[in-house]
């Protein structure tokens, strides 16, 4: 039990008649760096707005560092340790990069640490030269950066990474591959994505939804060869690359 | 906004200018011209209290005017009975600041969606416009003083020196005072926004979802915000009191929340002498307007509003920045140096 930093058991999330999230039971090891996959409306995002209490889920338990977590508040999920980028970016657009990051570092830190976490943080990310910059005038690929640069700055055990290299270019992408292999080392890490380059760059173990449920758990290699999983998802994919 | 305050010198500018004229226009002036632009300071201290929540907290209350008179009514209630006018100043910001927490609490820890917090706050304003105006019988009465409904309650005491009854102010010194007032409001104002707990409100107007996904609590922060909002407006609320030595249920009505929404809206949303400045030019254009008796000076001030938003839709304040900067770009790179870059201005 205490192995598993992250677990759901039976975690249902229903709209209406919809059931986005199906009867999940999910673990994650610490330090764990684990791919989830499913194609569109697969309840990826769902999923992660339940560990993350933005979403209450209608069934089943959630916990996180042998803690229940169920139906908790996101700002007190958060504190006690999970971090999470979200597939549409939530970053403070009317303000720069520097004070988004600063931000997240000072609710742990005090000033002068703050700040000093941020520089590093920053750089890190490779967005020291947006420092300064307003976030709402960046691309897309850069608010990611400065949202995952928010996420880290924040020292998360659990890190939640929703498509986080959408809109990056391949020199981006690179450097965000880097970085999740890079926080791996401290942090559980769970990435959804879809590009395949990508997710060759990082992945060990692979869980794969399909319609809300899991579908399949594997090595990313045996993932690629899986029939089954090429027909509901990868196919297209798997083809081209 | 990453500037500290005391490194901007739009402050010292402000903070200057503020002074000069508290310490100036009562020996330039005459006597009415003085009386009159007291009302401004006051009221501009009330245009702050909502600019603060809305431009600062992302919170748009629509019945801003109910803490305006509720500290108008405890200043008018408590120095009547107290013969004193000092501890009511005090208590008509503590009673508002109290009631904004309160009802803070109950909206943003009920999770209110922006819509019905509007709602809410409207609601909250006409109940009590409504109770006040049903208090005109002898019946109502707090201690000495008598709630008089509609008619309001007559001969509020003058503002006087702390500790000395008699010394009351003359109007030049009630005017400075005010200034005093309006400098300190400002002043506090700038250095909680540039605080780390109004930084942080600032990212929770920006976007919510990621000030909570960064572990702060949005709801405490709101409620924070809203008192501090309601603490400033009751202390207008009690100035208005005893310039005019005079409140009636006009002070919580819809036209005052409306006036002080038009005000902060003219001005700038998201500064702080864009609500000043949008409450001084709008109240002096009603005032020039009440003269013309031809037309209804609120449909004109709601005209005025709508031309204001459609021309200038961030507020006289920002848009005025932004034509300066944009001047000083084109100065700077007609002459041949490098432009400022696009670091983000304040
Ligand atoms: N708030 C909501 N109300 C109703 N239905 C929703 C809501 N959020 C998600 N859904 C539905 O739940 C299902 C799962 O959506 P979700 O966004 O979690 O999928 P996803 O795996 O993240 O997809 P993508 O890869 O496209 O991001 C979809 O059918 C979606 O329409
Ligand atoms: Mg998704």
């Amino acid at each position: 039990m205490s192995e598993h930093i992250l677990s759901t058991c039976g975690l249902t999330m229903r709209f209406g008649g919809v059931t986005a999230v199906d009867n999940v039971d999910f673990n994650l090891r610490d330090g764990e760096l684990r791919c989830l996959l499913g194609p569109n409306g697969a309840g990826k995002s769902t999923f992660f707005k339940c560990l993350t209490g933005q979403l209450t889920p209608t069934e089943g338990k959630v916990t996180f560092s042998g803690q229940d977590i169920t139906g908790a508040l996101t700002h007190d999920i958060v504190k006690k340790g999970v971090g999470i980028k979200t597939q549409v970016p939530n970053v403070f657009d009317g303000i720069t990069a520097y004070e988004n990051v600063r931000l997240s570092a000072r609710r742990k830190h005090l000033k002068p640490m703050a700040k000093e976490l941020t520089m590093k943080t920053l750089e890190r990310c490779g967005i020291t030269h947006l420092a300064k910059r307003e976030v709402g005038l960046l691309s897309h690929g850069q608010r990611q950066l400065v949202e995952l640069a928010m996420v880290l700055a924040g020292e998360p055990k659990l890190i939640l990474l929703d498509e986080p290299a959408a809109g990056m270019t391949g020199d981006e992408r690179d450097r965000l591959a880097q970085l999740v292999l890079e926080s791996a080392r401290s942090a559980a890490v769970v990435v959804v994505e879809h590009d395949m380059a990508f997710i060759r760059q990082i992945a060990k173990f692979v869980t794969v939804f399909n319609r809300g449920a899991i579908f399949r758990e594997a090595m990313i290699d045996d993932i690629m060869q899986d029939r089954e999983v090429q027909e509901i998802y990868l196919g297209k994919q798997a083809n081209a690359a | 906004m990453e500037k500290p305050v005391t490194r901007d010198p739009g402050f010292y500018v402000m903070v200057a200018i503020g002074l000069a004229v508290m310490f100036i226009a009562p020996v330039m002036l005459d006597l009415f011209t003085i009386m009159q632009i007291t009302q401004y300071v006051v009221l501009s201290v009330f245009a702050l209290s909502l600019g603060y929540i809305w431009g600062f907290g992302g919170i748009l209350s629509f019945g801003q005017a109910a803490f305006f008179g509720l500290g108008a009514y405890t200043f008018a209630v408590a120095s009547i009975n107290m013969g004193s006018t000092t501890i009511p100043m005090v208590l008509a910001f503590i009673i508002p600041t109290i009631f904004g927490a309160a009802l803070g609490y109950f909206m943003f820890y009920g999770r209110l969606s922006d819509v019905y917090l509007g709602v809410v706050t409207l609601v909250v304003a006409l109940i009590f416009w409504k109770l006040i105006n049903h208090t005109a019988g002898p019946e109502y009465a707090i201690g000495e003083a008598r709630l008089g409904g509609f008619n309001g309650i007559p001969s509020i005491p003058t503002l006087h020196i702390p500790g000395d009854p008699g010394a009351w102010l003359d109007p030049g010194q009630m005017f400075q005072v005010f200034m005093g007032f309006l400098i300190v409001v400002y002043v506090a104002l700038r250095f909680l926004i540039a605080s780390d707990f109004g930084r942080v409100s600032v990212g929770i107007r920006e976007n919510e979802t990621r000030a909570s996904l960064l572990g702060y609590d949005v709801r405490k922060q709101k409620v924070i915000v809203f008192a501090i909002g309601g603490g400033i407006a009751g202390v207008a609320g009690a100035m208005w009191a005893t310039y005019q030595a005079f409140i009636d249920p006009n002070s919580v009505s819809m036209e005052m929340s409306a006036k002080a929404l038009v005000w902060v809206m003219a001005g700038g949303v998201g500064t702080l002498v864009g609500p000043i400045i949008g409450c001084i030019l709008l109240q002096w254009l009603t005032l020039q307007l009440g003269t013309v008796d031809v037309v209804n000076s609120i449909a004109v001030l709601g005209a005025i509003m709508m031309v204001l938003v459609l021309a200038l839709p961030k507020g006289i304040v920002p848009t005025t920045q932004s034509l300066l900067l944009g001047g000083y770009i084109l100065w700077k790179r007609n002459h041949g140096s490098a432009m400022p870059g696009k670091a983000v201005k304040e």
